[in-house]
């Protein structure tokens, strides 16, 4: 077993949804078009008596308890020691039950394949010492990326910093590698827009 | 949803196979001069629960077209569908055997019939927890659905069965009456526990509360309310209920093939629901 693991630490109060990330995920990825393994959801929020801009950047939560894992029947979801979760593509026979099990919805599936697909950290780079495109590409260093288990390493600093950070669907009890900063900031804060994923609407607001 | 509507064919087509060859073994052990009826209620079962586990291989597009990805099936024994794997296998084991003793007029061994039971039980059961197993989904709740699909799984498969048997020989299934007094309450347990679902759905605290309520508005008054009024409770639950009732008091069930159709009908069409109106958590 090794004792690092690796997380994700995101700081929304430094995300400026540029989308640079999802650019550098897709082009590092090859993801095909209409797939995403990141994307960032931009919304407005009431805030006070003005109105502010939320940028959520979402992608695999790489849960220590990962749904996706225990339901699929032939073990190609696995969990690395490191603490990735990860497809191997060879034992994949589509059957999208991982799909099904993960609340957070960031898996998809590879239209010719059939194979199912999601952020693998970008594990090609990371087990190198590299960092995930999504990370090394954000303009304002709102990624940050490296092991929890290391007091000195920039994320646990940061993560210290800012008080442990929130995940998304914290009630799961699902122990996600993914952080953020700020997010129960924006959680408390009515949306006021539509959401939109790069330009795109994803979720409609009154109708529109 | 990630799943279309070859899952939930798959799902009404395991469970009416299962249901149906329970109603045959059944069948066999009250009245041992139906050979007929029995073969029949086990023919539905295979055919059935086979043609929905090839429904499941077509929809696994990257094991269709990597068969041998298939044989690692069995290597999770946390997955609901690994064990969905092994009972269907063995079901679909059991029924072809049971079928060939019938066949060459052999009585089939009672232990065998048992293990069928008991698989075909499973079958029908975990087709609710595969389901249920898949959090991220509120209106699949893990304590009720298993228990909703085995109702509808002997309610559609009994229904099966005997047309069936019917068609194979009347005059037999003229003797059997052992589901007389079943069928006729399993459309009221159904209806109470659809209620139970969309009440605890709707209860739903926390992270999932939004997808619930859009899960049983949808099925209530919105998308799918038509469907699910009319569809599901009037034909599948509220039509074979009045049938089976009349045809105990009148004595007659010349109107039962027709409530039969409508209990299969309805039983398509709550499978059908539970996966299209299932809202995820994050949407």
């Amino acid at each position: 077993m090794s004792d690092r693991k690796l997380g994700m630490l995101i700081d929304l109060s430094l995300c400026i949804g540029c989308n640079a990330c999802v650019v550098a995920c897709k082009q590092e990825n090859e993801i095909p078009l209409t797939k995403f393994n990141t994307w960032v959801e931009s919304f407005d929020v009431e805030k006070g008596a003005g109105t502010a801009r939320a940028n959520l950047p979402k992608l695999c939560n790489h849960c220590k308890d990962a749904p996706c894992v225990t339901v699929c029947p032939t073990g190609a979801s696995y969990r690395t020691a490191e603490g990735v979760v990860l497809v191997n593509h060879d034992k994949c026979i589509g059957c999208k039950y991982c799909m099904a099990a993960c609340p957070y919805s960031v898996r998809w599936v590879d239209d010719g394949t059939g194979e199912v697909h999601k952020c693998t950290f970008c594990y090609h780079r990371t087990s190198e010492g590299l960092l995930p495109a999504c990370v090394s590409t954000c303009v304002t260093g709102a990624r940050m990326f490296g092991d929890f288990n290391d007091p000195e390493s920039d994320v646990s600093k940061k993560l210290k910093a800012g008080g442990g950070g929130d995940v998304l669907l914290s009630d799961y009890n699902l122990e996600p590698s993914v952080h953020y900063i700020g997010l129960k900031d924006i959680e408390a804060m009515p949306v006021a827009s539509a959401v939109v994923h790069g330009g795109n609407v994803h979720t409609p607001y009154g109708g529109r | 949803m990630v799943w279309g509507v070859s899952i939930s064919w798959y799902l009404f087509l395991a469970g009416l196979g299962a249901g149906s060859f329970i109603f045959a073994i059944v069948s066999g052990w009250k009245n041992p001069e139906a050979g007929k009826v029995k073969f029949a209620g086990m023919l539905v079962g295979l055919v059935a629960v086979a043609f929905g586990t090839l429904l499941l291989v077509f929809d696994a597009k990257a094991g269709l077209q990597n068969p041998a990805r298939f044989f690692c099936l069995l290597s999770n024994p946390t997955s609901v569908m690994s064990w969905g794997t092994g009972l269907l296998s063995v079901f679909l084991i059991i029924d072809f055997i049971e079928l060939i003793l019938l066949g060459v007029k052999k009585s089939t061994p009672k232990v065998l019939d048992w293990i069928g039971v008991v698989t075909a039980l499973g079958v029908a059961i975990y087709t609710g927890l595969l389901l249920g197993a898949a959090a991220g989904f509120p209106l699949w709740n893990i304590g009720i659905l298993p228990i909703l699909f085995l109702v509808s799984a002997i309610s559609t498969g009994f229904a099966a069965g005997s047309l069936a048997g019917r068609c194979a020989s009347s005059e037999q299934l003229a003797h059997i009456s052992f589901d007389h007094k079943l069928t006729i309450w399993l459309p009221a347990v159904e209806a109470a526990l659809i209620m139970l679902l969309l009440a605890v759905t709707a209860g739903t605290t926390g992270s999932g509360a939004a997808a619930a309520t859009k899960s049983v508005a949808a099925l209530l008054s919105g998308s799918y309310a038509l469907c699910f009024w009319l569809g599901l409770i009037v034909v599948g639950l509220v039509v074979p209920f009045v049938l089976e009732f009349l045809a105990q008091k009148k004595n007659s069930r010349s109107a039962i093939p027709f409530a039969q159709v409508c209990v299969m009908v309805g039983g398509f069409i709550l499978r059908y629901l539970i996966i299209a109106a299932a809202v995820s958590v994050v949407f």
